[in-house]
């Protein structure tokens, strides 16, 4: 066996993987930043994408805030979890449409829903993009105000909010 | 008793096996990661191992690696160093599962795509099929005859 070879020969492998690596990277349409957002102090995480979801304009990152908006009585949450998240605890009054069955489901609730309704969307908090992701599809659908609350189901029910 | 084990080891046909068990389950691996880079990157920071600043390099060139490697292995290119890079890739699986199972750390983003991607595999289960993976690896690796179907005998 001759170590050195063996050395090299992995070196060459190495260094064919990360040339591919990053050449893909940069071609693919589903690419991804060098450094991603992996800071839930800073907002949601992910690895920042060339078609990123995350919106930070639309963004509420203050519970309390998410509360105001409630207790207006005028706003519809929206949750983007999956059914059995949604049936397990939700946002007391929040309509579910999660965003595995946005396909299946848009149709009921844009029967349902007027376009002018004030919106926030929510999923499972800053560890979930889900709700920016259906925040996006349902301004594609018409819908123009639209707030995604990232604490999510997890610090709404931490906060002693009202749930269902 | 040395002997037959011996023999098992430098069996031709068991090398070819290994090299191409390793190879398709590689290639397999690697391709979910490498059409969802932003998704394997929730995964290594759902391991909480790793220093932010490197999780989205080790999404990306990590998929690659065992592609490569599994390629080199299949075709028969640079047998010996393709397997050590996997051999390498299955301990430190083995390792950060073992470390995230002993301290009981486990991580749920609560993400539709994870979930559908997730095939709710044990820790434990992963980690028994890394040891055998890794033992496959460990018989190309020392297997010192010819080598059955490979561009390059090394």
């Amino acid at each position: 066996m001759d170590f050195m070879k063996t050395v090299k020969e992995t070196g060459v492998l190495i260094g064919i993987s990360v040339i591919l690596a990053f050449g893909v990277n940069q071609v693919s349409p589903n690419g991804i930043a060098l450094l991603g957002q992996w800071d839930t102090s800073q907002g949601v995480i992910r690895a920042v994408k060339k078609n990123d979801v995350v919106m930070d304009e639309l963004e509420i990152d203050d519970i309390t805030h998410g509360k105001t908006l409630y207790d207006t009585g005028h706003v519809l949450f929206v949750d983007a979890r999956s059914s059995e998240d949604y049936h397990a605890g939700h946002i007391k009054g929040a309509v579910s449409l999660p965003v595995g069955q946005y396909d299946e489901q848009i149709d009921g609730f844009l029967e349902r829903h007027d376009r002018d309704l004030p919106i926030v969307t929510y999923c499972s908090g800053r560890t979930c993009e889900d709700s920016h992701f259906l925040a996006r599809l349902l301004m594609e659908r018409g819908y123009t105000n639209i707030s995604v609350m990232i604490d999510g189901f997890p610090g709404w029910e931490a906060e002693g909010y009202p749930v269902d | 008793m040395i002997r037959p084990i011996q023999k098992v080891l430098q069996n031709g046909w068991l090398e070819l096996v290994s090299r191409w068990i390793l190879g398709l389950t590689f290639i397999y691996a690697s391709y979910n990661k490498i059409l969802f880079p932003a998704d394997f990157a929730k995964i290594i920071y759902g391991y909480d191992l790793f220093p932010h600043a490197l999780i989205n390099l080790i999404a990306i060139i990590l998929p690659f690696l065992e592609l490569v490697a599994a390629l080199a292995l299949i075709s028969g290119v640079y047998p010996r160093s393709a397997v050590s890079i996997i051999n390498v890739l299955l301990a430190a699986f083995i390792t950060l599962l073992s470390i995230n199972l002993i301290r009981g750390h486990e991580f749920n983003c609560g993400c539709f795509a994870l979930q559908n991607s997730d095939n709710n595999v044990s820790s434990q289960t992963t980690i028994m099929r890394d040891f055998i993976y890794l033992a496959l690896g460990l018989q190309v690796f020392f297997y010192n005859r010819h080598r059955r179907w490979c561009l390059r005998q090394s």
